[in-house]
């Protein structure tokens, strides 16, 4: 008994020491932030790296959680005659859910282990300390730019995957179900709202963007060198980063939900 | 009189009776050394013994329990960071594999310092990296990446690399691990060229005696957390200490045992046979 309650104290110590080291981490880069806008070349090449490298992945996902979601739906929307709110339904399901979720955890897999990855082998291969040697920051040269560039990629990869999913609930529902394409961007351009449901929905994106190349870098950073330590860090950052977005957005929804 | 109160300390490097301890072991106890200017300096002992770590205190990378390291007289660490990097700025370190980043080719690599430290224009950039390629052979190899060069081929583009803010002091690494006898000359050749005429200091780490032996104006033996000897080359062999003997001619055993401490074999086999 006193040997389970003692693993279990050192587990939570374990776990309050990693939660304290990510807070100063976050914390330090703090002031690096403004510095970091003043050589944009860093961050646009993170940009296309994490970013747009990751660009297909999401299309193909959204498109095929779009054609998923638009039949699904159409079983039941026929029943109660609501066949022509399919573009709403499927539009808001993908604005306010399924985009900011689904994009952050395909982000989060593509780009998010191999951010973890490639800082935690430039760590093993004493890549990180000739940095510091030649004294250049490795927090501003390569930590910051990767986390601005993620920051800025999610959000962007969830609006083209919301845009792929509709694309494919139109197509399927337009053209195999055959609902009236009026009526499905009709429909859609009366109940998605700008702020609400549009706005809401960057607003969780840009939170799990922030959450998902913070552990990213954190977990690339501070990795075992050798190939054991930089595996490691590549999973731990999908398995806490697919935590922490289903976590946020059950938050946010409930902060964000009109009427909850 | 101006030029008398401006004289530089004759040791570029100072390490005075510095202590450091990981966890509770001790790696030095009160170690000191000097390394003068415009010399090439060996730190050599058995493995383990610390040499890297002593690196890593002189670049100002791990602060010292007790003592200092003094750069031209003005202690590294702890220091504030500005000063810090302006130290390091002063100091080129190559590492054992050459540690040059993946994603930059050679060229990018050694042009690496000057576009972080410097507003230099491209044209005056690409004389410098050329030129400094060219002094270690490889200015045409310019356009490859790290993953297409050899371990010796690397090490020259990390020398390239460390040299081009003409530093004051080299630091290099086990420069000659694992490298071919011809790797090996081109290295030792690169050290001493580089020393002599561009004037710097250089301090090797290594435990390869006869390339010590051929390369260097001093050797320090360290073990056991102090300098056990010191001299240059041929004062090292007419130590007669037996710790300096074992290590300069490699004897297998002696005061480093060939045999890890611990219970004698019977004892271990009674132990372990539970009698």
């Amino acid at each position: 008994m006193n040997k389970s309650l003692q693993a279990c104290w050192n587990s939570f110590g374990q776990f309050a020491g990693t939660f304290g080291g990510f807070q100063l981490f976050s914390l330090r880069l703090l002031p690096y932030l403004p510095k970091a806008i003043l050589r944009p070349r860093l961050i646009t090449e993170q940009i296309y790296s994490i970013g747009a490298l990751s660009l297909v992945l999401t299309m193909f996902g959204g498109f095929f959680v779009g054609v998923v979601l638009a039949l699904q739906s159409y079983s039941t929307l026929v029943e109660f005659g609501q066949v022509d709110s399919l573009g709403a339904f499927a539009s808001e399901a993908l604005v306010r859910e399924l985009g900011p979720v689904v994009a952050a955890l395909l982000f989060a897999g593509r780009a998010g282990g191999a951010v973890a990855s490639e800082v935690g082998l430039m760590r093993a291969t004493n890549q990180i300390a000739a940095m510091e040697l030649m004294a250049v920051d490795p927090l501003q040269r390569i930590i910051v730019p990767r986390f601005i560039a993620g920051v800025i990629s999610v959000p962007l990869l969830a609006a083209i995957f919301c845009t792929m999913g509709i694309l494919g609930a139109y197509l399927v529902g337009v053209h195999q179900l055959g609902v009236d394409a009026g009526a499905f961007w009709s429909h859609i351009q009366d109940r998605v709202d700008l702020f609400e449901d549009v706005g809401s929905g960057l607003f969780k994106s840009f939170v799990f963007g922030v959450s998902a190349s913070l552990m990213g870098v954190y977990e690339g950073y501070y990795a075992v060198p050798g190939a054991s330590g930089v595996s490691r860090a590549a999973t731990r950052t999908v398995v806490i980063t697919s935590v922490w977005i289903l976590l946020f957005d059950f938050v946010l929804t409930g902060m964000t939900m009109p009427g909850v | 009189m101006s030029l008398l109160s401006h004289k530089q300390p004759a040791n570029l490097v100072e390490i005075q009776n510095v202590s450091y301890y990981r966890g509770k072991r001790a790696i030095f106890d009160g170690l000191s050394l000097d390394i003068p200017r415009g010399k090439v300096c060996a730190i050599m002992g058995p493995s383990g013994t610390g040499k890297t770590t002593l690196l890593n205190l002189i670049a100002g990378q791990l602060l010292p329990d007790e003592g200092a390291v003094r750069f031209e007289g003005r202690v590294v660490c702890p220091c504030s960071r500005k000063r810090l990097y302006d130290t390091r700025r002063q100091i080129g370190v190559l590492f054992q594999d050459g540690a040059l980043l993946t994603n930059l080719s050679v060229y990018e690599n050694v042009a690496f310092p000057l576009r972080e430290h410097t507003r230099l224009p491209e044209e005056l950039i690409r004389q410098i990296v050329l030129m400094r390629l060219h002094s270690v052979g490889l200015r045409a190899a310019w356009k490859r990446m790290p993953s297409e060069l050899s371990g010796g081929m690397a090490r020259r583009v990390g020398l390239a690399r460390a040299l081009v803010l003409d530093p004051k002091l080299i630091v290099y690494d086990e420069p000659f691990a694992g490298l071919d006898p011809i790797a090996v000359g081109v290295i030792l050749r690169l050290i001493r060229q580089t020393n002599d005429v561009l004037g710097i200091t250089s301090i090797v780490v290594t435990h390869d005696v006869p390339e010590a032996e051929v390369l260097a104006d001093l050797i320090f033996l360290i073990s056991e957390g102090k300098v056990v000897a010191s001299g240059s080359p041929a004062d090292m062999q007419q130590k007669d200490s037996a710790m300096v003997r074992q290590f300069m001619q490699g004897l297998a055993d002696g005061p480093v045992p060939f045999h890890y401490p611990g219970a004698t074999y019977a004892e271990q086999l009674r132990a372990m046979s539970g009698t």
